[in-house]
């Protein structure tokens, strides 16, 4: 008995029956009138002139350290991602060891959540415009690198060789053969690189780090639910069009898309490309001036307090199996919450069809809205835990999954599902017969991926929900207990690494079958 | 009992209609070939025959009944309709049992749809439906993904059988396929529409209309003849085909 490709999408969601199970018993009941009031106020944002002027400052801060922070990210991956490529020290010097080298030191960058670098770079240089930039830019850039070496050492060799037994030097055979072929990925993936810099440091934000993440969370905690839903609409307005601007962009500069990550685009109008990477120099340049970036202070550390006589016995006795267990379990529930749902609700409004662009409002509002922000909320009605917090990082990355199903959905092509309701089937029952079919391998290909980032991302919903490592890690972080912080973070980038070796075996088990 | 009627039907295009006026009606057993140049509106036709396209005006009926008004009665309506696409969408991730329960899924309900795709049901029906297309019943395990191009013909016919529609549409599902196996398949079609079903199938090869009752000639989104196939002759097809690439053909 083994499910059909469409069950296979499903069955994470069964996750819900011990959710929805459990869920009456961390029920207190004392915030039903506070969620009844957040709800309400979305319909009656704030129009108080002078709030939305200092949600609109706190809007342009963010968008500016997203801004800054993707830029910076792009010129170090690039950088890095071409010094871990196998082929390109092989081709240079014969043999691949430094990339092999460069490859697992760039591991533990990546492996450590950019909240996380921003606390740490908080705590050494004090609190300054840069910390967000350069948090984003750090593990960003470590994945952006990844990600380009893996590009390049997947473009066929022959050009290559093609080339250099015809006598071109390496250096200009390289740029010749394998600089055209990998614009077309790299460039759409920074895109999309982009809009998760806009959901960065908008979560920053709410951790202090300046913006209009910060402005929500005071929102949120005075209560104050008309002004919170001024600065999500704002929020949504500007992502929406930044997904839509990228989306248009893709399209018209023939980029391959982001569902199905096997498929590889052409890439046309190469002098518009050049055009807008140049136009984004003066611009980086101006917003690094508006914010008041100065590099050089970030050089100016500051003393760190010193390590109690006896931290290292402590750090060593706390809990350290519940902890890691906790995270694995958080991230498994929140990955299955975001990864079955999607589908199922999918398959419950199909026939009706505005049922589809509510979805995809909800969606919009699950991607920008931090989890962390969401956890508070849920705290009004739920007692923190492993499963609060897993209910509001699987919000957040349903609001991401559900939105590629739903591309990869209409990329899908309708054929199968109209021969479907051409004879008869009702239309649930085409949708899942006809275009789930078609996806459900490079769906959770992307599910198992995504998986890998929620691992990561505990962290965050950790800080507040009150449970595995990144409550730890608060707690640590606050008493400058530095010594379980050095350990805290080695568990992390364990657990992460491990998480990513999984993930990547199980996205390579799917898209083979 | 007409199992298709066509009142009238007129579908708008883009310099000239799709389809003028068009009526026509098919009974119960009736084997009939629909004949015409490409761009004649023949694909027009069976998509408003399908239910797929509503005309602008004219009344279509099937078993002398109305388009539906309810989604519930719609769908039985629908499920009366067969129709074998020249792409066959067939669905390539699931089994071929599974692929010919995708044509029970009008009358089953989702407990039925989603167990299907856990186990797949109805064995013995399946293992008939792949009999009376020459298939071996040993193929009800694979994937449909598995099979060769001749196969995957029969299984889509397969599907049809199990879905039992009254009204059996195909749009040209000859076309690509070699002479020798667009024979073979053609006269299992044929052999599948015995009363009460029919059969309406679009072709633009003349020289396959033995084993039709009738011939329906369509030029320029019109009926241009109607008649018994043994009255068409030459000259009647030459006369369609006038002034198009396949006059120059028999």
């Amino acid at each position: 008995m083994k499910p059909a490709a469409p069950l296979l999408v499903l069955l994470p969601a069964l996750v819900l029956v011990p959710v929805l199970l459990l869920l009456p018993g961390l029920l207190h009941g004392g915030g039903w009138d506070l969620i009844g009031r957040f709800l309400l106020a979305a319909l009656q944002p704030s129009l108080d002139p002078v709030v939305l002027q200092s949600l609109l400052q706190g809007l342009a801060i963010t968008a500016g350290m997203a801004l800054l922070g993707w830029a910076c990210s792009l010129l170090i991956g690039v950088v890095l991602g071409l010094a871990s490529s196998r082929l390109l020290w092989r081709t240079l010097i014969g043999h691949a060891l430094p990339a092999e080298l460069i490859r697992r030191l760039l591991a533990i960058p990546r492996s450590i959540h950019e909240l996380i670098w921003g606390l740490l770079l908080l705590q050494v240089v004090g609190l300054q415009p840069a910390i967000a930039v350069v948090a984003i830019a750090i593990p960003y850039g470590a994945l952006v690198a990844r990600v380009v070496s893996d590009l390049l050492d997947a473009l066929p060799e022959r050009n290559l060789d093609a080339l250099l037994s015809a006598g071109s030097p390496a250096p200009a055979a390289l740029l010749t053969a394998l600089g055209p072929p990998l614009m077309p990925g790299l460039i759409s993936y920074g895109g999309y690189r982009l809009e998760c810099a806009l959901r960065s440091a908008t979560l920053l934000g709410v951790f202090g780090l300046g913006g209009l993440g910060n402005e929500l969370l005071l929102t949120l905690q005075s209560l104050e639910f008309n002004e919170l839903w001024s600065g999500l609409w704002l929020l949504l307005a500007v992502m929406l069009a930044l997904e839509a601007l990228i989306g248009g962009l893709r399209r018209r500069w023939g980029m391959p898309s982001r569902f199905g990550l096997t498929r590889t685009g052409v890439g046309r109008r190469g002098r518009e490309i050049v055009l807008a990477l140049v136009l984004l120099i003066p611009l980086v340049a101006g917003v690094g001036k508006a914010l008041a970036i100065d590099p050089a202070a970030l050089l100016q550390w500051q003393p760190l307090p010193p390590v109690a006589p006896d931290g290292w016995a402590e750090a060593l006795a706390l809990p350290w199996l519940q902890l890691a267990f906790n995270t694995v379990l958080l991230t498994l529930l929140a990955a299955a919450l975001a990864v079955g749902v999607a589908p199922l609700l999918l398959l419950l409004v199909a026939p009706w069809p505005w049922g589809q662009r509510l979805l995809q409002l909800v969606w919009a509002i699950g991607r920008l809205w931090p989890p962390p922000l969401t956890a508070l909320l849920l705290l009004f009605v739920l007692k923190p835990g492993v499963i609060t917090a897993a209910l509001a990082l699987g919000f957040h990355n349903l609001g991401i999954l559900g939105r590629l199903l739903l591309e990869g959905a209409q990329a899908a092509g309708s054929e199968r599902q109209q021969a479907l309701q051409g004879a008869g089937a009702g239309p649930r029952l085409a949708l899942l017969y006809g275009r789930f079919s078609g996806l459900a391998r490079s769906y959770l290909a992307y599910g198992a991926y995504r998986a890998d980032v929620i691992l990561r991302e505990t962290v965050v919903v950790g800080l507040v929900a009150g449970t595995g490592l990144g409550s730890q890690l608060n707690e640590s972080l606050s008493s400058f207990a530095f010594d379980q912080l050095a350990l805290l973070l080695a568990v992390y980038a364990l657990l992460t690494l491990l998480g990513e070796d999984l993930s990547d075996r199980a996205r390579h088990r799917l898209l083979q079958q | 009992m007409a199992v298709l009627e066509l009142q009238e039907i007129s579908v708008p295009g883009r310099e000239q209609p799709r389809l003028e006026r068009v009526s026509l009606r098919i009974e119960a057993g009736e084997r009939v070939a629909l004949l015409g140049p490409s761009g004649a509106g023949k694909s027009t036709l069976l998509a408003v025959a399908n239910g797929l396209l509503q005309p602008q005006s004219g009344r279509v009926l099937w078993n002398d009944a109305p388009r539906a008004r309810s989604e519930r009665a719609r769908r039985r309506q629908q499920a009366r309709i067969g129709t074998l696409w020249q792409d066959l969408r067939l669905i390539e991730e699931l089994s071929v049992q599974q692929n010919l329960n995708s044509g029970c899924l009008a009358r089953w309900g989702w407990p039925r749809a989603v167990l299907n795709l856990l186990l797949p049901l109805d064995s013995e029906a399946c293992a008939q439906a792949l009999r009376r297309v020459d298939l071996s019943p040993e193929l009800l395990d694979q994937p449909v993904a598995e099979l060769s191009g001749g196969q995957r013909q029969r299984v889509a016919i397969a599907r049809l059988l199990r879905q039992e529609p009254l009204l059996l549409l195909a749009d040209e599902p000859l076309a690509s396929l070699d002479p020798r196996l667009a024979r073979e398949l053609l006269q299992l079609l044929l052999e599948q529409a015995s009363a009460p079903r029919a059969l309406l199938l679009s072709l633009h090869r003349p020289d396959l209309l033995a084993g039709f009752d009738r011939v329906i000639g369509v030029r320029q989104g019109r009926v241009q003849f109607d008649e018994p196939a043994a009255a068409v002759d030459s000259a009647a097809i030459q006369a369609l085909y006038a002034g198009t690439a396949a006059a120059a053909s028999p």
